[in-house]
């Protein structure tokens, strides 16, 4: 929730937003009237995906930047289910 | 004195910032007991099943079914959802994202080595503290931590008491992702990265962040001269 409070101010004055939630917490966006959020199949603690999984991470981040240009409400559901990574960060 | 069986409730609940915590695992806590026995069952049935083949997936899709199954599945009516709103405020680009600063902004719970926001003014708050004392975090109101993003990795630092920090603490790019960012600036996505990037533990006074930080925040970003934000949130 806190993340919607905090969308919902940036938009008010003015500012496009967007969001990624995890299903666990996917009901948010819409419930609290969030403008565009993406919502990806990921475990709780893991947004963009998992630790060493940059190809994920990457491609959640543009998914969620290309709602940016919607000028309508927009929550999109990612189709990608969880996989696991390298469980760090690259080196 | 015998001492009292535990109860299944209190063994759901004992995940939950309780003698077994596990952040990973704090939904047990919304099942029911029926619902808990349902979990532990699928469970070993998966383990057993990984035990002969190594495939692992059915585990962890196992404990994915019920986290949702804790979150979405116990929703109840959704007129009952507290901080709800029926208005949805929306802002326009006005020109192409490829043109556009983007900030970006997580309640990660991420700061700066040296810069850190020192809750309720303890030094060097350890996560297990920071876990232990939930309960302040959430009627307290929540500081924010900028984080310049060309700061080295090594110098990130993550504490936050409301989510399993482990994955992110492993690799900030889980749920602050500096790099992927400016990656994408340099391909021409987006026009650039805003300097500062911010982060702020989630777990925290919903009134008072709604009341007065976020609107606090949402004017900080607008005098950094950002077009659009990117929220990540755990």
């Amino acid at each position: 929730m806190s993340v919607g409070h905090v969308q919902r101010a940036i938009e008010s004055i003015g500012i496009p937003t967007v969001g990624v939630y995890v299903r666990s917490f996917g009901h948010i966006p819409e419930l609290m009237g969030v403008a565009r959020a993406a919502i990806t199949k990921h475990p709780m603690g893991r947004p963009l995906g998992a630790p060493g999984d940059s190809e994920r991470q990457r491609s959640v981040v543009l998914a969620a930047l290309s709602l940016l240009e919607r000028d309508e409400q927009a929550i999109v559901e990612l189709p990608d289910p969880w996989r696991a990574g390298a469980g760090a960060a690259p080196t | 004195m015998n001492k009292q069986p535990e109860t299944i409730e209190q063994l759901r609940q004992s995940f939950a910032y309780g003698s077994r915590s596990n952040l990973n695992f704090k939904f047990i806590k919304g099942l029911s007991d029926d619902e808990f026995g349902a979990f532990l069952e699928e469970l070993l049935a998966a383990i057993a099943a990984t035990t002969d083949d190594g495939n692992a997936d059915r585990v962890i899709d196992a404990a994915y079914r019920w986290q949702l199954e804790s979150y979405v599945g116990h929703l109840g009516d959704p007129a009952d959802f507290p901080h709800r709103h029926d208005d949805t405020p929306l802002a326009s680009l006005g020109k192409p994202l490829s043109e556009c600063t983007v900030a970006l902004l997580t309640s990660s719970g991420h700061f700066v080595e040296g810069d850190d926001p020192r809750p309720f003014d303890v030094e060097d708050m350890t996560q297990a503290e920071a876990e232990a004392r939930i309960g302040e975090f959430l009627s307290a109101a929540p500081s924010i931590s900028a984080v310049p993003v060309d700061t080295p990795p090594s110098q990130l630092r993550v504490r936050h008491g409301g989510y399993p920090i482990a994955s992110v603490a492993a690799d900030h790019q889980v749920a602050l992702p500096l790099e992927h960012m400016t990656a994408l600036a340099n391909d021409g996505v987006i026009g650039g990265l805003a300097p500062t990037a911010y982060s702020f533990v989630g777990a925290t006074s919903q009134v008072r962040l709604r009341k007065k930080n976020a609107p606090e925040w949402a004017e900080q970003l607008r005098d950094d001269g950002v077009d659009a934000v990117l929220l990540v949130p755990v």
